[in-house]
């Protein structure tokens, strides 16, 4: 019923968004870049955020706006506070490789 | 008033200031003297003086307040404050704690006095000053403590001062020795009365003497016991069979210590204990038996060991020993009046024998041994006269102190029908006027023998050298001749407010004891008398006999030699008291230490503290393989947590 | 339906682009068209706000941080030369495992009975998209925020705060807080000492 405003499958969206979030793990993982990894954290929490909206407009209910309004600003905090880091860890080794930055091995 | 005569509301309730002058006053004494000892110096001697003086004044002062009755109440009751519920804390005057707080004070007031010549030259002088009155302000703890708990405090910090004042010269091997022994005997004590507090508290749900007291029998089936526990403490205490051989080689403290702690005072306080506990006791016939038995056996023991000693403060410790057995067997027989009134008198005779000696010691420089005096008399006469009426009141002679208290010993024994006792109370006392008169013939008639070779009077040279106290220059004399004048005439007149049955003495204890009205033994109290004085006198010829004859003067030397040789082993081994604890405490307990230290403790003890090593070790290899320090192995774990809890909700969403 | 395969298709292959780039700045572009078409896709779910908001900040002001920081990076010698990899060989079919794991949730979660609708605000549906009071328009979204969840809103400004500051802490100006006027005096000391030593010149 309500589904039908939806342009696809409700399926369809979580399966995309599944996609794009293995994605951005598979980046953070694979990747050694610090600033490559924080992009591929965003690929992540839009991928939430997709899902968050495609289940709003299926269920009609802007509570999902709301959390994904929510995402969008600790995404962004998220991503100063990375990069603050990236540049502090820059500025103290001259290299940004997080495989380098090992201090704390047990 | 219960059942037993006893008033359980054990004094009037109120606040009285005198109480804590006369307890706290001590402590502050030692606490300044230890303190500031090194810039009083001889001046801590004055104050540790002072302060008993005032103490004792106050406790005059608060002779009112200790003798008031009302309603059945006796005495005063100062409480202090309660921990938990039946755990409330007081102080308690009455009668009983009077005549304790008066010898504490007054006769140890006499004795520091006494100890400021004594200890005139000792470079630590203020450290034993400090001793003293931590002594006696652990002393009133004892015997003005209203609870049972408060006592074993006191109990406790008696032992501890006693502890420091025996091993007062710490340099002389023997004498941190004694210190140990009396310290550990002590605490089997403490342990015992710790064991009859537990019983209490578990039976009646509190620890203050009024409510024990108030129904005894509420402790059955445990009173017995409880009593005997205590009895342990008090036997601990006060050198009784079998616990009694610290008690002579803690002569090796100063002679002052000596008198106050090991002969006028805290050696009673198994007598108080007893005394004290007089509704426990008069329930228990087994308890009036056992602790009756012991006590007689004790006075019998230490009178015949007396004998055979040749130290002089050696002697006295055997005659403490044995006349701390007379009271108590007074107490423990109920005759609880009469042990009390022992103790009282004993105060002053025994502190007036230490003291006199104590005065000869100095006077040969620290020679202690009877065989090389001799003719004292011309060299210590204030000692001589002094020591003669000591003498006369420890045999029992009329009408000097013990005269008085010791018949009333004997005869409270016949009077609760333990005719045998009352047979070995009489039999002591003519053994007791013997070693008395022998130690007062050898020390002070005759020729000074001191200048003999040792040798030959049978002193054995090298046990000779090892006892010796350390060397003293001479104080102002007066200082040492006073106290022991004093006591003298004490030991004299110390006896008279008990004369009849209608004295100040019975007047004062009529409300503190038990009663029982008991029929009139076989024998008269007359008799009895006649009886002590007929062992007196006979004592007292076999020693005039032996040592005081003009034959036996004239061959002094040879006789000393000739008994010393001849002496039967089993005295001069005590009996092989020591050599008993050796094989059935020490030996054992030395096995067990070795068992333990070679074999328990490394493969026990050892192996388990390596087994929580090895065990920590791999558990923190274990955690220190997840810390690689890579980002990316965190992520991973993070993604592979993220993966758990979202296959959960998909598990968890189908369920429902 | 076909409009969701194109973006689809552009969201997919411009994320693989993402972490597949050979330098940041390239992921960087990627990322750009990756919410570009995001954007999009939000507009045909009818959350025209958030399709704003998503362009104004990530594209607007997130990638351009993100710029800023490889700028300032790059100035210095070689700071992407990467060392040896360390990361375990277990990982990659680990990874792999866990995300067939999240594969299988995702379609047991599509599988299950979608639970009815249980909307906390009321909006009419009917409506072109972007007219007042209809589902996802500014109005709709922002009634909702200001009063059922203003209070997660306040939150998100707090958030925003603690980065500010945590971002201050981390990165800002090393040396310790001189007050003003100790400051001053050193200022002035230095210019006295500059002129001396010009005078001696």
């Amino acid at each position: 019923m309500h589904a039908s405003l939806l342009p696809a499958a409700i399926l369809d969206y979580i399966s995309l968004s599944f996609v794009i979030f293995a994605i951005g793990v598979a980046g953070v993982l694979l990747r050694r870049n610090p600033l490559i990894m924080l992009m591929s954290i965003e690929l992540m929490w839009n991928a939430a955020n997709l899902l968050f909206l495609a289940f709003a407009r299926a269920w009609l209910n802007n509570a999902g706006h709301i959390f994904a309004f929510l995402v969008i600003t600790v995404a962004a905090a998220e991503a100063a506070i990375g990069l603050a880091i990236v540049v502090v860890v820059f500025r103290s080794r001259a290299n940004v490789d997080v495989d380098e930055v090992a201090l704390l091995k047990g | 008033m219960s059942a037993y005569g006893v008033s359980h509301h054990m004094g009037i309730d109120g606040n009285y200031p005198v109480l804590f002058v006369i307890w706290l006053l001590p402590l502050a004494g030692a606490i300044l003297n230890w303190a500031f000892g090194p810039q009083l110096q001889r001046m801590s001697a004055w104050l540790g003086s002072a302060v008993l003086a005032v103490s004792f004044i106050a406790t005059l002062a608060a002779w009112g307040i200790g003798t008031q009755s009302s309603d059945g109440a006796l005495g005063a009751h100062q409480a202090l404050f309660s921990w938990f519920p039946g755990f409330n804390f007081g102080l308690l005057l009455d009668p009983l704690a009077l005549i304790w707080v008066l010898i504490i004070t007054g006769v140890g007031f006499l004795i520091h006095l006494y100890s400021i010549g004594y200890m005139w030259s000792d470079s630590a002088i203020a450290r034993f000053f400090a001793y003293m009155n931590f002594f006696v302000f652990a002393m009133l703890t004892l015997v003005l403590s209203d609870n049972f708990v408060g006592l074993l405090v006191g109990w406790g910090l008696v032992g501890l001062a006693s502890y420091f004042l025996i091993g007062f010269w710490f340099f002389k091997p023997t004498a941190v020795a004694a210190a140990r022994k009396a310290f550990v005997i002590n605490v089997v004590g403490d342990v015992g009365i710790m064991f009859a507090i537990f019983i209490i508290f578990a039976r009646i749900g509190s620890i203050s003497f009024a409510d024990v007291f108030a129904n005894p029998h509420a402790l059955d089936p445990w009173l017995f016991w409880t009593c005997v526990f205590l009895f342990i403490g008090a036997a601990a205490k006060s050198a009784q069979l079998p616990l009694h051989t610290w008690l002579p080689d803690a002569m090796e403290g100063p002679t002052p210590v000596s008198a106050l702690i090991h002969a006028a005072t805290m050696v009673t306080a198994g007598v108080y204990l007893v005394a004290r506990c007089a509704p426990l006791w008069s329930a228990s016939h087994d308890a009036q038996t056992l602790v009756g038995t012991v006590g007689c056996l004790t006075a019998l023991a230490g009178a015949l060991l007396g004998t055979a000693q040749w130290d002089i403060k050696r002697i006295l410790a055997y005659s403490t020993m044995s006349q701390i057995g007379y009271m108590i067997m007074g107490v423990g027989v109920t005759a609880y009046s009469a042990g009390v009134a022992h103790f009282f008198t004993h105060a002053f005779f025994k502190a007036c024998l230490f003291l006199g000696s104590g005065i000869i010691i100095h006077e040969l420089s620290d020679e202690q041994d009877i065989r090389l005096m001799g003719g004292m008399r011309q060299r210590a006469p204030v000692a001589f006269w002094a020591m003669l009426s000591a003498v006369l009141a420890i045999s029992g002679c009329p009408p000097f102190a013990g005269y008085f208290s010791k018949d009333r010993v004997i005869y409270g024994a016949l009077e609760h029908g333990y005719v045998w006792m009352w047979v070995v109370g009489l039999i002591t006392a003519g053994i007791t006027a013997y070693y008395m008169f022998r130690l007062f013939f050898v020390t002070f008639l005759g020729t000074y023998r001191g200048d003999l070779d040792p040798a030959s009077v049978g002193v054995d040279r090298e046990e000779h050298a090892a006892h010796q106290e350390p060397h003293h220059a001479h104080a102002p004399a007066w200082l040492m001749a006073v106290p022991v004048g004093v006591l003298g005439v004490f030991s004299l007149i110390g006896g008279w407010i008990m004369v009849t049955p209608s004295s100040p003495w019975a007047h004062f204890f009529a409300q503190s004891f038990p009663r029982e009205t008991l029929p009139p033994p076989a024998i008269s109290e007359a008799v009895t008398t006649a009886l002590a004085i007929v062992m007196l006198l006979a004592g007292a010829a076999v020693a005039y006999a032996r040592y005081a004859t003009a034959p036996a003067l004239a061959d002094a030397p040879e006789r000393l030699r000739r008994e010393t040789q001849t002496l039967p082993a089993i005295l001069v081994h005590l009996y092989y008291f020591n050599e008993l604890i050796d094989v059935l405490f020490v030996r054992p307990a030395r096995a067990a230490g070795a068992f333990f230290s070679q074999w328990v403790d490394p493969h026990f003890v050892d192996g388990a503290v390596r087994e929580v090593v090895i065990t920590n070790r791999f558990l923190g290899t274990l955690v220190r393989s997840f810390q690689t320090g890579l980002l990316r192995a965190y992520a991973l774990i993070v993604v592979f947590g993220a993966a758990c809890f979202a296959v959960y909700y998909a598990l968890a969403g189908g369920a429902r | 339906m076909i409009e969701f395969a194109i973006l689809a298709f552009v969201l997919i292959v411009s994320a693989i682009f993402v972490i597949t780039a050979s330098k940041p700045i390239y992921s960087v572009v990627g990322l750009l068209a990756h919410f570009a078409a995001l954007a999009v896709m939000y507009f045909s779910l009818a959350a025209e706000f958030l399709a704003v908001i998503q362009v104004i900040v990530y594209s607007g002001a997130i990638l351009m941080l993100f710029l800023f920081v490889i700028a300032l990076l790059s100035s210095g010698v070689s700071p992407f030369a990467e060392g040896p990899n360390r990361l375990p060989k277990i990982a990659v079919p680990a990874l792999a495992f866990v995300l067939i794991l999240l594969g299988f949730c995702v379609y047991a979660a599509a599988r299950a009975p979608v639970a009815a609708n249980a909307g906390a605000v009321s909006a009419s549906i009917a409506g072109p998209v972007g007219a007042a009071n209809v589902f996802g328009s500014v109005g709709d979204f922002g009634r909702a925020l200001f009063t059922v969840y203003l209070l997660p809103f306040e939150i998100t400004a707090f958030i925003l705060m603690v980065a500010v500051i945590g971002v201050i802490l981390l990165a800002g100006d090393a040396t310790p807080y001189v007050p003003t006027r100790r400051r001053a005096r050193l200022v002035e000391r230095e210019m006295r000492e500059a002129v001396l030593r010009a005078g001696e010149e």
